[in-house]
């Protein structure tokens, strides 16, 4: 009994020395992708995963790049930045030339350190907080639009299309949700005649928001903002509705999904949310949506054309710096001045931001997002 | 005025599910001294299994809302209850007396009920078929629907039903001579296992009983939803006196309207700083919980 | 009733000691960067472990909220370095003594409470300053303190993986050493004393609201030099790497490895790191794979996988119940044994 015991203690302590004989000698161009694989958000963890695994596949059909196949190496971060820094840390050791990917801002924001120290890229798909590229490394690029921008949009949509006095905006004190919200709260302050009469944040996971929505309620808001992820915007949305808070609902992009409606059901009706555009309303993602379709049976998640993107963004870069040296696919992305994508052209501004953001507001009729009009 | 009563309201509704989950885990405890951190994810549980009722009788092309949902509640009850005393049995009964392991084991429960959720049903969230709107009657412009009263109404039947039980009847003697004094009890000629087993039987029927309950009032259910109700109803359990069933269904309701004002009134950021403040000074000042605890001396 | 015999320096347990300690060694030289992350990590945990080990192994108090004091030295470390730009080191005895003092604060009214409350206090407590410091501004809100500093020893910069590895390594030797010493004082004996039987201690003039304080004061500071260390390595810092989950996989550390022993603690903290590192190749069932795997290893071995005296009186506790198991069993017959 106690041989198996030691036995398999040791087994735990070198499995992992075993199990990384990868070397970067490998035939295959490896790109990484460090996403949310366990806990909450683990299904768009996994909607990054696909999308990022059928752009690969693609590409290899047509050959791969430099006459190589495209490797997808998916790693657990699990929305937490110790894990995201050790995931970091094996993608590098696994020999990828670039990483494309990632969620939580919460755990991206830590493991750009890592790439930046290995001089790897990393173009991010889904995390939208500033200070990613605010941080300065000349490594770090998005496809993603930033809070910052989103922020003030939703503001001028707020003062000038549904003429808004009062504003009640809603958090979630997640990194995503509280930088969007404090960017509309900055775009609104000092606006004569606009108040904003109430910000404050719930508690992701929780159910219930009555407490919250009765005071909201109190306090007679035009436009209520709901700035967080879409498990709780449509129970807010749902619940904002049941108690009769007076005034319009809206909310931040990460609502863009279907299942945000499905939640909600009939309360979802009139609903805005603002966005960039969705794959259905771009004639090149249209494309993108079909085949995800077909590939993988269900519908792509609402980072997922993103994701495609910027593995998309790491392979032409590839292509443009005729090798795998590190260094020179950051270069290479740098350079990168409108490169097709799903989600439109894309380019990248000095500090790797994508230059020109569209953002639109869409008006949930019929259970559809609707197109309500760009600002 | 009015919004007070209305945060009242609400308050009342959230703190009848923890209520009805505290109840499981002050039970569990008073007799065997476990905090089980699976608890939590039995309630989850039960709403995944009524889910699958639902879609059973869909399937079946049974519709009306009140037969589907009496169906549902019953077989997740029941099959629920069945699961929490398969664990006891597994997981928790060789180690009954390893005070600390057992809690890690039941910590292995708890990932193993969430991730197998995960697995089967569904990564992010399920939606529950939207039988019952809000509709209810209005008291001035404070709302309840008639599910809230269904809510508030059944659980104070099922709590009563529990206490009558364990005070009333011989194997509620079982269960308080149990948590008494295991050993004494033994000798007297009680089955220990079957009365833990029973134990655990009640507190997953009632926790499944929330879970449907949650399902159908709040639409959303998803493989961590137990995860953060637990710990309160943990916290509730403790506040009105572990061990003790009305400090339980007491502690639930507190916990729950406290909550309520405290997101109502401060501030909803800092609402579980508050609860949890407001529990501690409570424990300080009352070492023993609201009503007294009730738990087994020396096992 | 037969009782297993202990087999602490049976040839395997040696074995397995030389094992570790080669691959601890060696690791920074071998390794790659990856290994050497998961490595440093392991360092955190034992640090951690080593902490709770003196609340909940020598004091015997259930401490649910751990993860608080680990995020005060954090915090601590990291705001100092970047908003007052004050070096490493200088941080150390600012964070020790902060934490301890919330050590203090935190302990004093509810270390009269009994055991299981006092789990839900410390619990409580975890949670307020992980929101707390979710809430304010002066911590960064959600998004927390990044840019943190590499510490510096003169001219020289610790940035390197490597480097990490071996400044953890140092803090951990340094806590072991400390852990050791306490076990052997009177501190420790006191604390035997009051685990065993605290009325008997309390007749023999032991206080143990003061011993218990001691040691959740103690046990507190080890877990703000491992907060500073977990800045510095990681350089950005958020709330949510101290939660109460965090919190559990703490305990988790050391029960796994064995209450109350130290290698037990090194065993725990390697496991509790590596195997779900090991299991990524399990992708979706890893979690799933983890839980089961605990529950395995609790009715295989209760008493933790190198626990220390206190472990056999946790074996012969689960051999005691397997037989009244067995004995319940045959419901009719009334036991005498029990």
């Amino acid at each position: 009994m106690r041989i198996v015991f030691a036995a398999i203690v040791m087994l735990t302590l070198l499995v992992p020395i075993t199990a990384l004989g990868v070397g970067a000698q490998s035939a295959t161009v490896k790109i990484g992708v460090p996403v949310p694989l366990s806990g909450g958000n683990a299904k768009m963890g996994d909607d990054i995963a696909k999308a990022a695994r059928m752009a690969a596949e693609e590409m290899n059909a047509k050959g791969g790049v430099l006459k190589r196949k495209i490797e997808i190496v998916a790693f657990d971060d699990a929305c937490d930045a110790q894990q995201a820094v050790t995931a970091a840390h094996k993608l590098i050791d696994a020999g990828v030339v670039a990483v494309a990917g990632g969620y939580c801002s919460g755990a991206a924001i830590p493991a750009s350190a890592v790439y930046h120290d290995a001089g790897v890229a990393f173009v991010a798909d889904a995390s939208s907080n500033p200070k990613l590229t605010d941080q300065g490394f000349g490594n770090v690029f998005r496809v993603i639009g930033r809070d910052d921008q989103q922020g003030p949009y939703a503001a001028a949509f707020m003062m000038k299309k549904l003429m808004a006095k009062r504003i009640a905006i809603i958090h979630d004190n997640t990194v995503y949700a509280k930088g969007l919200a404090d960017a509309t709260k900055a775009a609104l302050d000092g606006k004569p005649g606009v108040q904003v009469v109430f910000f404050d944040a719930v508690t992701p996971g929780e159910k219930d928001f009555s407490a919250v929505l009765t005071k909201v309620k109190s306090l007679n808001p035009d436009v209520t903002y709901y700035t967080g992820y879409y498990p709780e915007g449509g129970l807010i949305a749902k619940q904002f509705k049941e108690l009769g808070v007076s005034g319009k609902f809206m909310a931040g992009d990460a609502n863009n999904d279907p299942t945000f409606v499905s939640e909600a059901g009939t309360t979802s009706e009139g609903v805005f949310i603002t966005s960039t555009p969705l794959p259905q309303d771009q004639s090149t993602a249209k494309a993108f949506v079909d085949r995800y379709k077909k590939r993988w049976n269900q519908d792509p998640g609402p980072y997922s054309a993103l994701e495609y993107d910027a593995v998309g963004v790491v392979v032409d870069a590839i292509k443009r710096a005729k090798g795998t040296d590190r260094a020179a696919i950051v270069k290479a992305i740098m350079a990168t001045k409108g490169y097709k994508g799903a989600t439109g052209a894309i380019s990248f501004d000095k500090k790797g931001d994508r230059t020109s953001v569209l953002y639109i507001t869409y008006i949930i009729k019929g259970g559809k997002f609707v197109p309500y009009g760009a600002f | 005025m009015e919004i007070a009563l209305q945060q009242m309201v609400n308050g009342l509704t959230v703190g009848a599910f923890y209520a009805l989950i505290a109840l499981g885990y002050t039970m569990v405890y008073g007799i065997i001294r476990l905090i089980n951190f699976a608890h939590g994810d039995i309630y989850a549980v039960g709403a995944f299994f009524g889910l699958s009722v639902y879609g059973l009788l869909a399937f079946l092309h049974i519709e009306n809302p009140v037969l589907t949902t009496l169906l549902a509640l019953v077989v997740s009850m029941g099959c629920t209850g069945l699961l929490g005393v398969l664990l006891y049995r597994v997981a928790y009964r060789p180690l009954l007396h390893a005070r600390l392991s057992i809690l890690i084991s039941a910590i292995g429960v708890s990932l193993t009920l969430e991730y197998g959720l995960f697995l089967i049903y569904s990564p992010s969230f399920l939606v529950y078929p939207h039988l019952f709107g809000r509709a209810g009657p209005s008291l001035g412009s404070i709302q309840i629907s008639w599910l809230q009263a269904v809510i508030f109404v059944s659980s104070i039947v099922l709590m009563t039903a529990l206490y009558l039980l364990v005070h009333r009847t011989k194997i509620g003697m079982a269960m308080r001579a149990l948590a008494i004094n295991q050993d004494a009890a033994r000798l007297m000629g009680i089955d220990v296992n079957r009365v833990i087993g029973l134990t655990f039987f009640l507190g997953s029927t009632l926790a499944a009983f929330a879970g449907v309950l949650t399902g159908l009032y709040y639409s959303q259910i998803s493989f961590l939803m137990g995860f953060l109700v637990g710990l309160k109803a943990f916290t509730a359990a403790v506040l009105g006196g572990i061990g003790n069933i009305p400090g339980a269904v007491l502690g639930g309701f507190l916990l729950g309207i406290l909550e309520g004002l405290a997101a109502g009134y401060f501030s909803s950021r800092w609402k579980d700083v508050v609860a949890f403040g407001i529990l501690i000074i409570i424990l300080v000042v009352r070492p023993r919980g609201l009503l007294g605890e009730r738990v087994v001396e020396r096992m | 009733m037969k009782v297993p015999t202990g087999h602490s320096y049976s040839p395997y347990w040696v074995a397995l000691t030389v094992a570790v300690v080669l691959v601890a060694i060696g690791l920074p030289f071998f390794g790659d960067a990856y290994l050497i992350d998961v490595g440093t990590l392991v360092l955190i945990y034992v640090m951690l472990g080593l902490g709770l080990n003196v609340v909940v192994g020598y004091a015997g108090l259930l401490d649910l909220g751990y993860a608080a004091f680990f995020a005060i030295g954090a915090y601590v470390t990291a705001l100092l370095m970047v908003r007052y730009h004050l070096g490493f080191w200088v941080t150390l005895p600012v964070a020790a003594f902060t934490t301890a003092l919330s050590g203090v604060i935190i302990g004093t009214p509810t270390l009269r409470m009994r055991s299981d409350y006092l789990a839900i206090v410390t619990l409580g407590f975890g949670e307020i300053v992980r929101i707390a410091a979710t809430n304010l501004t002066f911590t960064g809100g959600p998004e927390g303190v990044y840019g943190i500093p590499h510490p510096t020893i003169g001219s020289l910069v610790l940035r390197s993986p490597r480097a990490m590895y071996f400044l953890g390594m140092a803090f951990a030797l340094l806590v072991l050493a400390g852990s050791y010493n306490l076990a052997r004082s009177r501190l420790g004996r006191a604390w035997l004393a009051i685990r065993e039987d605290e009325a008997a201690a309390q007749a023999a003039g032991i206080y143990p609201v003061y011993f218990k304080l001691m040691a959740y004061v103690l046990g507190a500071v080890f877990a703000g030099a491992a907060g500073s260390f977990f800045a510095v390595k990681l350089t950005a810092i958020n709330p949510s790497s101290f939660t109460f989950i965090q919190s559990v996989t703490i305990l988790m550390v050391i029960i796994l490895g064995g209450m109350g022993s130290l290698p037990g603690v090194i065993l725990g903290a390697a496991v509790i790191v590596i195997l779900p590192e090991a299991l990524r190749a399990f992708d979706q069932v890893r979690m799933l794979a983890f839980g089961i795997g605990l529950i395995v290893l609790m009715l295989l071995r209760p008493q933790g996988l190198w626990p220390s005296r206190i472990g056999q009186i946790e074996r012969r506790a689960v051999a005691t119940s397997e037989a009244s198991a067995a004995a319940g069993v045959s419901s009719d017959t009334p036991s005498t044994t029990g």
